[in-house]
């Protein structure tokens, strides 16, 4: 008998689904290899974030204003629906200044002077590219390695392969915060577990008085009461333990119990009122808000704290097809600050070594205009064939930009990475084979990556 | 700590049940070879061999023994060389598949080819056999009891009769028993006593419903559409109709038929037509940028997979992009079944709120009354009327005066402004009319109600250059359904223009006549799909006359009589409106609107008033989507790599190939498929219907795999049981109560549901049956079991979707700006949760806790899990708390034995008591402050009983609440 069939046996006992998603261990042979991030934070940026007024930087662009897409460039390739039958395709060049950054000498826009301070801490990749260009696909695809719903997420599959690291905590943590910008639609199955158990799907953290749904007592039922209805519920799920020796009935006291713990835990998480003043400071005004981006990405280095798997935030409103200039500006207002102060912040506490943090959206803009160009506005449509994405931290070789794209900010010119390569990345940097982190469902061996995936050795320390 | 997941249980299990050495018999290929061939091998070696030029295929008997496999000789074979080859180049499964072969399972395989190497066809492919069984001997038991003799076990005694009828009721009610019910189940000591609770429950209108919910899992039945918007649809017509067929024992080949083909079935019923939705209830996607031929092939591909899924155990789906890689289904099966599913006349990009096309009106039993009755006094009227001789009366003033919600009398030559008529959205029924005359070809708006700019947002009935040109705008070119005629409309006469609409936002909808003849219109554009109001905005735009696309378009002549009605007018009414057709029948119904006496003009306006009420009802009517077939058939082509764009060679629509074939003479469309499926020589349908049912009560099906019956699926615990069950199933004209009532009547159904560790190691999932079943109830009998115990729960079966509680703004934080989850009140608030409003995107956060099936795509396989956030759930939801107060109310009436009895159906024991006491102690000190006790019984919207002592109430309340909270409450024991 294996040690794996062993192990299965005694665990029996403790019950069929002991321990589920929050508090679970790794299952049998994981990590593959030693990891380099014990944790990730994906600040997702909801909508499609402009690389071309970003981190795309295209000087030749400025005297091509208002020309048509030069249809070499476009190539015919398919269009969304919105912009399918515009009968021109004027050239929008960024109207936003651009300049290098650091010793690495990124190149960023002045929308976002913060995260130009940590340019020698990120990794900036400027050939992702994607099969949809519609959000929902786009952002399922790169939550879970496929546009249609129905496959776990990436949360839910390192909550499944790699466990938790805090027994009163769930392993894979959503938090939501609205932007100013056109705004798109999210949905729980993009954090769902999919054909995993359902305890691996991420929990959504609220601002508000219930950060984790139903985690407070009613009104008028203080802790102590909670503590004693515990103890009479366990004494008398003892008694049909005693009689039906199931090993489930174990389980859903230990259950019990780790609700309680999670009834103090996340009060305690989610306050920030014992942040000092400097940490507020550095993440920007916006962070004393509950519910923002800026105090959602307090609350991430404080999960981070706690041995979180995989935190995940999403910022809404980067869907700007009209008015970008005036919405990007108040999405990077929104984000910039706190986005570089979260890589300081984990830098400064010695977290980044084994943090890894992604920020980017489920696709790019277009370099032409949808709707009218004027010398200070411009739309753009959905643009899934390049688009920027940074990393930092655990792993990841900082102060690089990865892949080079037309003078268009059109076509992948050099490095093209997709989306399944970034899941190879993070999984691999996480200790994990990506071939090898398997579930089998309707006969098949599934995995994140489905049938592709490359890990991006370039990008790794 | 050491860990534990279900999902290991796979191995442990396969283990006890699969090996053939660890039981000393031979091996059988089916059930010992045929997996990990499967699981290790086909993956290269298998059915898409070919595609990868791997010259070898296991799964073909006669190409594995001239290869691979020496019978009798394993170490001749070639297979069990390079399975045990100790050269990394020569070892199979290559490393960069992940896979390896264990050593347990090189024995197995040796052992098999020492054996002889037979060869059997895969299991679920062959017909069911029907072994003998002993007379006198319930056939589940016999099979059950052969097994466990083989493992030396035996079965348990039967559970007490409190547990019994709690696990009967839940089982097919989803409900606990009524507190009557249990007493009167327990004084009565016949020995029919428990088959006369299973006939009672079978014939509730409960045991639909309870029937039902597994079912909309695997239709993957919702209220809204699903992906971006998510909007709302109206799918519960079909959902009533799924309740109504188990309540009435539907056979289950014409459940299927209906299902899969009721709108092809000859003079084809309202209701066979409803049942079609289960193929409609996929996702659909409204975005604005898809591009619908996309999304059209998902739909179809949704059909193909659930249909194969739900009906045959086939992961069709799998061969989409490719040949299947372990069973035998090639790529062209895929697209030939996926042929009978592709000629829905449809859109890619759905309605963004409503129903997409093709749907029907499909009104209620009691709708389907009204709208009798109102036609049987229409006529009664009508035949009163005829006795009238119409006077003669001055003709052409003849109007229509139901629903007129506009007229102007005058003929003007300056356009105006006519006020707040006509607010009307693009699911309205309306009428425009309007008599115009211009001394040039007549051209420019003539009734509008639109943003006064030009495409503006809208409805509108323009003169084009002597075309007529209707438009309902919601985006010009995006979002907008648009016709025009041909030049009718001619210089220097006055012609009347009639507009009808139907609500359809289709350019069917739409009907023009001149002088109360139609005329035909092309199309220019038909994706409208939200409306004018998009959402909750206003629309306030006045209707106009003779203006209304910016304010230099005007029209070029004289309005006369323009009109507006709130319904479709008749084309009778329409020709009387434009004073043409039948003159006699104008001048008749002129002389009674206007001229005829009292009595008789009485009698005319109450007719009208009827028409009226009848136009409301029917506008009022349900509606539903529905499979139906274009009439020229759709071209279906083998999609390469499975997308849309890469059409490759054209299919003809087909069943499976490793399946029998269609019998000769049968049509080759949906309706040939349906009944194919339902015939005996399909091996498939009864075999997966019988273990979906027999997971429902075990919680585990007799093949695991309930989703899957192909190479890749788990061979049957009890493969003779199940082939035995699926052809009395058959043979007994598909009766699904008499398989219900089959299982249930069983001692393996009846035993006690108490394990013990040895028995717990030796089967943890409870595969031999070596005890009764003990599972945790669904998401949807947790909440109706509260509702139930604490009086609450609404018992009325069917009818549009409710929003009982749900916290605050989950849906404003991540869906569109479409505002909040509103929720209901009344009786809403405790129907049973098969009725609860289902938004695929922001599912109802307790059913999600619970393991409930996603709604997104189809699901069969029953799921639980046992974390934290269902015991908050639980112990914190406002729809336990305030089921836990009117419990504690009852409780405080009847006594804490009584309140433990509506849950748990038994009396507590002594210790339990002692427990219970000692907590209403404690909760009656604790509540002794009256401001939390105040505090913690405002729960929800139920009334509380003023009169009674608040503390007190807290304190039961409380005891209730942690009943509710037992791992007992929560589990079928």
């Amino acid at each position: 008998m294996t040690r794996r069939k062993l192990l299965n046996l005694s665990s029996m006992m403790l019950g069929r689904a002991a321990f589920d998603g929050l508090g679970a261990a790794p299952i049998d042979g994981l990590p593959h290899f030693k990891p380099k991030a014990k944790r990730v934070i994906y600040l997702f940026q909801h909508g499609g974030p402009s690389q071309l007024d970003l981190f795309d930087y295209k000087p030749q662009l400025a005297k091509r204003r208002g020309e048509d897409l030069p249809e070499s460039i476009r190539m015919g390739q398919r269009l969304t629906g919105m912009t399918a039958f515009q009968a021109k395709f004027p050239t929008a060049p960024t109207i936003f200044p651009f300049a290098q950054h650091g010793k690495s000498g990124q190149w960023m826009s002045d929308l976002i002077p913060h995260q130009a301070k940590i340019a020698d801490d990120i990794a900036i990749i400027k050939s992702l590219h994607t099969e949809a260009i519609n959000h929902d696909p786009a952002v399922t695809f790169f939550q879970t390695g496929f546009q249609l719903a129905g496959r776990p997420s990436i949360g839910s599959w390192l909550s499944y392969g790699l466990g938790s690291e805090n027994k009163d905590l769930p392993a894979f943590v959503v938090m939501v915060s609205q932007g100013i910008g056109n705004t798109q639609a999210l949905a729980d199955r993009m954090w769902g577990s999919g054909f995993l158990p359902t305890s691996h799907a991420g929990v959504k953290f609220r601002s508000g008085a219930d950060p984790v749904l139903y985690l407070s007592n009613p009104a008028g039922y203080d802790p102590s009461a909670r503590r004693r209805f515990l103890d009479d519920l366990g004494k008398l799920n003892q008694i049909e333990s005693r009689e039906y020796q199931d090993p489930e009935i174990e389980t859903r006291i230990a259950q019990y119990e780790m609700a309680y713990r999670m009834q103090s835990s996340v009060p305690e998480l989610t306050d920030l009122s014992t942040e000092p003043d400097s940490t507020f400071d550095l993440y920007g005004p916006d962070s004393r808000k509950p519910g923002t981006f800026a105090a959602n990405c307090i609350l991430a280095r404080r999960l981070a704290e706690r041995g979180v798997r995989f935190i995940q935030l999403f910022h809404r409103g980067w869907d700007a097809h009209s008015t970008l200039p005036q919405q990007i500006r108040g999405q990077c207002g929104q984000t910039d600050q706190a986005s570089a102060a979260l890589v300081q912040d984990l830098k400064q506490r010695g977290m980044l070594d084994d943090t890894l943090v992604v920020w980017g959206g489920e696709f790019g803009r277009t370099v032409y205009s949808q709707g009218t160009l004027t010398e200070t506005d411009y739309g753009r449509d959905h643009h899934p064939r390049c688009f920027s994405v940074w990393l930092a931290g655990g792993g990841i070789k900082p102060g690089q930009t990865y892949g080079e794209t037309d003078d268009f900010s059109y076509n992948i010119t050099e490095n093209p990475m997709d989306v399944h390569d970034l899941h190879a990345t993070i999984l691999n940097l996480l200790g994990i084979d990506h071939l090898k982190l398997t579930h089998k469902f309707q006969g098949r061996h599934y995995r994140l990556t489905d049938v592709h995936g490359h890990v991006v050795r370039p990008l790794l320390a | 700590m050491s860990k534990s997941r279900w999902t290991n249980f796979h191995g442990a299990a396969g283990m006890m049940l699969a090996t053939a050495a660890a039981c000393a018999q031979p091996v059988e290929f089916n059930r010992d070879i045929r997996p990990i061939l499967s699981d290790k091998c086909f993956q290269c070696h298998g059915p898409d061999a070919k595609t990868k030029n791997i010259p070898l295929r296991l799964d073909v008997e006669a190409e594995a023994k001239a290869k691979a496999i020496v019978p009798g000789q394993p170490d001749r074979s070639e297979l069990i060389r390079r399975i045990t080859s100790d050269s990394k180049a020569k070892r199979m499964p290559p490393v960069y598949t992940g896979h390896s072969v264990s050593a347990t399972e090189v024995a197995t395989l040796r052992r098999w080819i020492a054996e002889g190497a037979a060869w059997q066809a895969h299991w679920s492919f062959i017909p069911p056999r029907k072994a003998a069984v002993p007379t006198g001997v319930d056939p589940i038991d016999h099979f059950i009891r052969e097994r466990l003799s083989k493992q030396n076990l035996k079965p348990a005694p039967e559970a007490s009769r409190e547990t019994l009828l709690r696990r009967l009721t839940l089982d097919l009610t989803g409900l606990p028993p009524a507190p009557a019910e249990l007493t009167a189940f327990l004084k009565n000591t016949s020995p029919k006593a428990y088959e006369k609770a299973v006939d009672r429950l079978l014939s509730s209108p409960r045991y639909g419903e309870r029937m039902a919910a597994r079912w909309l899992d695997a239709a993957r039945y919702a209220d809204s559409n699903g992906y971006q918007y998510d909007g709302e649809r109206s799918m519960w017509r079909w959902r009533d109709y799924v309740i109504e067929s188990f309540n009435r024992n539907k056979p289950f080949d014409q459940f299927t038929v209906e299902q899969v083909a009721g709108d092809l079935l000859p003079n084809a019923t309202r209701e066979q037509i409803l049942a079609t939705g289960f193929n409609r209830n996929h996702r659909i996607n409204t975005e604005d940028g898809i591009i619908p031929e996309e999304y059209a092939v998902e739909y179809v591909v949704d059909r193909v997979e659930t249909t194969s899924t739900v009906f045959l155990g086939l992961t069709l789906g799998c061969a989409r992009c490719h040949n299947h890689k372990y069973d035998p289904l090639s790529q062209q099966d895929f697209y030939r079944f996926y042929a009978f599913f592709n000629n829905v006349p449809e859109i890619g990009r759905g309605i963004k709120y409503g129903n997409s096309h093709p749907y029907i009106p499909a009104p209620t039993a009691a709708q389907e009354k009204q709208l009798a009755a109102l036609n049987a006094q229409m006529a009664q009227l009508e035949k009163e009327l005829a006795k009238h001789r119409a006077q003669p009366v001055a003709a052409a003033n003849y109007r229509p005066s139901v629903a007129l919600d506009y007229e102007q009398q005058f003929p003007a030559k300056e356009p105006r402004v006519a006020g707040m008529a006509g607010q009307w959205d693009i699911d309205d029924r309306f009428t425009l009319s309007a008599k115009v005359h211009s001394e040039s070809v007549p051209d420019g708006p003539i009734l509008t109600r639109m943003v006064d700019s030009p495409k503006g947002k809208g409805y509108g009935l323009h003169a084009d250059h002597g075309k007529v040109h209707v438009h309902l705008t919601s985006v010009y070119a995006d979002d907008a359904t648009r016709v025009e005629t041909e030049p009718v409309l001619k210089a220097g006469a006055w012609q009347t223009v009639t507009v009808t609409y139907d609500g359809s936002k289709m350019a069917s909808g739409i009907h023009i006549y001149v002088d109360g003849v139609t005329v035909k219109h092309k199309t220019l554009n038909e994706t409208l799909y939200r409306p004018f109001t998009n959402a909750h905005a206003v629309f306030p735009q006045p209707l106009r006359i003779g203006m209304g696309w910016g304010k230099e378009r005007r029209f070029n002549g004289e309005i006369d009589q323009a009109r507006a009605w709130a319904r479709i007018l008749t084309v009778p009414q329409i020709e009387g409106v434009a004073g043409v057709g039948d003159t006699a029948r104008i001048a008749r119904w002129s002389y009674f609107e206007n001229a005829a006496p009292l009595p008789v003009r009485e009698m005319w306006l109450a007719l009208g008033k009827l028409e009226w009420q009848r136009e409301k009802l029917e506008s009022s009517f349900p509606t539903v989507m529905v499979m139906a077939e274009r009439p020229q058939r759709r071209d279906t082509f083998l999609l390469i790599r499975g997308a849309y764009d890469k059409p490759g060679e054209k299919v003809e629509p087909g069943v499976p190939s490793a399946l029998p074939p269609l019998p000769a003479g049968e049509t080759n469309n949906r309706l040939g498929l349906a009944r194919w499926m339902t015939s005996r020589s399909n091996p498939l349908l009864a075999r997966v219907t019988v273990n979906r049912f027999w997971q429902m009560y075990f919680g585990t099906g007799l093949v695991k795999t309930t989703e899957d019956f192909g190479q890749q699926g788990e061979w049957p615990s009890h493969p003779e049981l199940l082939d035995w069950l699926a052809l009395e199933f058959m043979d007994s004209g598909w009766d699904v109560k008499a398989l219900q009532k089959r299982i249930v009547m069983s001692a393996t159904y009846r035993q006690a549901s108490q394990a013990t560790p040895e028995l717990t190691q030796l089967d943890p999932e409870n595969r031999l049956l070596a005890r009764g079943p003990r599972v945790r109830l669904p998401a949807e009998m947790i909440r109706d079991q509260a509702l139930a115990a604490a009086s609450l729960l609404v018992d009325k079966t069917g009818g549009p979707s409710v929003k009982p509680y749900q916290p605050a703004g989950l849906w404003k934080e991540i869906t569109m700006q479409d505002g909040d989850y509103e929720p209901g009140s009344g009786e809403d608030l405790y129907r049973r949760s098969l009725y609860t409003f289902w938004r695929r995107t922001v599912a109802p956060p307790m059913m999600l806790n619970f393991d409930s099936a996603m709604r997104e795509s189809c699901t069969v396989r029953e799921n639980k899990t046992n974390t934290p956030l269902q015991a908050l759930n639980l112990m914190n939801d406002v729809t336990f708390l305030e089921a836990a107060r009117n419990l504690g109310a009852l409780m405080l009436k009847e006594g804490l034995n009584e309140g433990f009895r509506r849950i748990l159906s038994r009396a507590p024991r002594p210790a339990e008591v002692e427990i219970l006491k000692s907590s209403l102690a404690y909760h009656r000190d604790y509540f002794s402050d009256a401001a939390k006790a105040a505090e913690y019984v405002k729960q929800g919207a139920a009334p509380v009983d003023a009169k009674v002592n608040p503390r007190e109430l807290a304190a039961h309340m409380a005891v209730a609440s942690l009943l509710l909270n037992l791992d007992e409450a929560v589990t079928k024991n």
